[in-house]
């Protein structure tokens, strides 16, 4: 259902959600929220639209195997991993037939930097081995020689096919930019079963393989991944809800709080802290007020981190952990709060809108993810603390939430659509390349993980 | 049993008018006649009719104590389907304003209904769930719902009930009532449940 010229492969009423994210920009807003697009149509330029190295990636060449396998568990999930891998810009249109050195002048003219060449052998033993070679055909053609960027043997089952083109992928990002790639990474979600019944599942980050998590067949939802892949979530399978997860990495599911007996007031939205010894989760009070607290994981300790008579939800650690952003109704309306790992020195991030929540601290810390609510539905924005400015990401009829980001800071991760038929998709901080994800009965809260 | 039990007053009654109707056509007063006595009941029959009327007043007994347990577990049942009932006609939903968790005015009355209800039925024990509509984030809604369900908590208890008998839950925006996309659906969505515990 993908193809590889854009963003603009959905179909229904998520395409115009989607249509509207490119084409749309400025009909729906207020002329504050005007300038905020305009404002994230330059960041696109900046960001992505500029730098991108173009290659090309012909068929393979396929021996004892399959074309269609090829084709569908290898030759696709590559291009869409170097699609959305953020630098590249994939080749398509008029290329020649050849990859042989005299065809370079060919692949030059139709914009290739890259060519990238890959063979895919079935052994006798059933095993696969990918060779895979990036010719950089502009050098190779000043110097009339082959010049090899990129040269790396691959070998797995046939089941791993699709780990492979992530593996190259995530590699030929690594080789370009110096940074990992994140092709190889997973989402961890809620999906809704059936009315009242989610459970958490695992899913590779393009959407494939997707696996149960939790079956508890019980209200189970908000998601957390270690750093080491430990899991956490909120289940309700016991009546009222409490947090269940891993202490150990592969280890039981266990409940985690409350660490013994009751406690008065009920628990939510537990998160990881970046080292992945804390949790900090949110803990209502006999008022029905709720305060963001700490849980020492191993010693089951806890610290209380805000004590006031309001709201305080979706904590998120800054990446040195020693920070949090956190939404709050202390002045009335939900709005998004930055404080120190302690509690201290609370300020107030968003300005603008009168319902701003599900803060998202990105990977490297110099940026917010948020929601905003305007006319019953949300939008993505992210808050560049650099510049103290919000950009808008997502515009459209339907309703985004949940950002989370990927591990490289690329992309986000988050629920649209209409209730009940809520979706997973990523998109760039452009929007330019939104990708669905699902075609579910219904997604929420997704976290995006390079565990696997 | 029963039946066995029916038999032996019946063969009491044969045996007696089987020796009377031998007795009349004997015309020849060949011997005088002797006094009726010797004649009567054998002490075996005079048993069998004790045991007989014994059994009868015991079934007696046993009917009516079994009408007694049935009109007792009838009342019984008729108590807890009024209760019930009283449950059912006392525990409405009420509903709040977006992102509000203000007992509205027009559901004071509701709230007094259950308070009158749970006065009524000392035994009654209430689970308040606290509700949202779609248009908030998943995370902010549950605690919205907790605060719901703590403001119907806390009216309650202003107007009486011990607060030992209320608890709250949280379902935040996870168990919409209704599914539509209008204010009547979300208002109807944003709501604090009560159930009996």
């Amino acid at each position: 259902m993908w193809g590889y010229s854009g963003g603009m492969t959905c179909s229904g009423s998520i395409g115009n959600v989607v249509s509207r994210v490119v084409l749309g920009l400025g009909l729906m807003f207020s002329p504050a929220a005007r300038i905020q697009a305009q404002q994230a149509q330059e960041v696109v330029l900046e960001a992505s639209a500029g730098s991108k190295l173009g290659i090309a990636v012909p068929r393979p060449q396929v021996s004892g195997l399959a074309e269609a396998k090829a084709t569908g568990d290898f030759h696709e999930v590559l291009v869409r991993d170097l699609d959305e891998a953020g630098s590249f810009a994939v080749i398509k249109g008029h290329v020649p037939a050849a990859t042989d050195p005299s065809s370079y002048k060919g692949w030059a003219d139709a914009g290739t930097e890259w060519l990238l060449t890959t063979t895919l052998t079935r052994a006798a033993d059933g095993s696969v081995e990918v060779v895979a070679q990036v010719v950089d055909v502009k050098a190779a053609q000043d110097r009339k020689a082959r010049t090899a960027v990129f040269s790396k043997r691959y070998t797995g089952r046939e089941a791993a096919l699709r780990r492979m083109a992530h593996k190259l992928s995530d590699d030929l990002m690594s080789r370009l930019t110096g940074q990992p790639g994140v092709a190889s990474t997973s989402v961890v979600f809620v999906r809704q079963l059936s009315p009242g019944i989610k459970e958490i599942y695992q899913m590779d980050r393009d959407g494939a393989n997707l696996t149960p998590i939790t079956s508890y067949k019980s209200l189970t939802i908000s998601p957390t991944v270690a750093p080491d892949g430990r899991i956490a979530y909120v289940t309700y399978k016991g009546g009222a809800p409490e947090i269940w997860g891993q202490k150990v990495a592969g280890g039981p599911h266990v409940r985690l709080y409350p660490v013994a007996g009751k406690v008065e007031g009920h628990c939510f939205c537990p998160v990881w802290s970046p080292d992945g010894r804390r949790l900090a989760l949110v803990q209502g009070d006999r008022r029905g007020n709720t305060d963001i607290i700490v849980l020492d994981v191993a010693t089951g300790k806890v610290r209380r981190l805000t004590d006031s008579n309001c709201i305080n939800t979706d904590p998120s650690w800054n990446p040195a952990g020693t920070q949090m952003a956190f939404t709050s109704d202390r002045e009335g309306g939900p709005q998004v709060y930055l404080m120190e790992e302690d509690g201290s020195n609370v300020r107030r991030l968003t300005r603008e809108g009168n319902y701003n929540g599900s803060p998202a601290w990105s990977p490297s810390g110099s940026m917010v993810a948020y929601v905003s609510r305007f006319e019953g539905k949300f939008d993505l924005f992210v808050y560049k603390l650099g510049d103290g400015k919000s950009y808008q990401i997502t515009t459209g009829v339907a309703s985004s939430e949940s950002p989370s980001w990927s591990p490289d800071e690329r992309r986000i991760v988050f629920t649209s659509g209409s209730r009940g038929g809520m979706q997973l998709y990523t998109t760039d901080l452009s929007g330019n390349t939104l990708r669905k994800l699902t075609a579910l009965d219904g997604c929420q809260s997704p976290k995006w993980t390079r565990s696997r | 049993m029963r039946f066995v039990r029916n038999l032996i007053p019946l063969s009491v009654v044969l045996t007696l008018g089987i020796g009377v109707a031998c007795k009349k056509p004997a015309p020849a007063p060949v011997e005088p006649p002797k006094p009726a006595a010797p004649a009567g009941p054998t002490q075996e029959e005079i048993d069998a009719q004790k045991r007989a009327a014994e059994e009868a007043a015991r079934r007696k007994a046993e009917a009516e104590a079994e009408a007694a347990r049935k009109a007792a577990a009838a009342a019984e049942a008729e108590k807890a389907a009024a209760y019930q009932r009283a449950a059912a006609a006392a525990l409405k939903n009420i509903n709040f304003a977006f992102d509000k968790s203000d007992i509205r005015e027009a559901d004071k009355a509701k709230l007094q209904a259950i308070a009158d209800f749970m006065k009524a039925y000392p035994q009654a024990k209430v689970q308040v769930a606290g509700h949202c509509d779609e248009r908030g984030t998943v995370e902010y809604n549950l605690a919205l719902g907790e605060r719901r369900a703590h403001a119907a908590q806390a009216y309650l208890v202003g107007l009486g009930v011990a607060s030992d008998r209320l608890t709250t839950i949280s379902f935040g925006k996870e168990k919409p009532l209704v599914v539509g996309k209008d204010e009547a659906s979300w208002l109807e969505n944003r709501r604090d449940e009560f159930k009996l515990q």
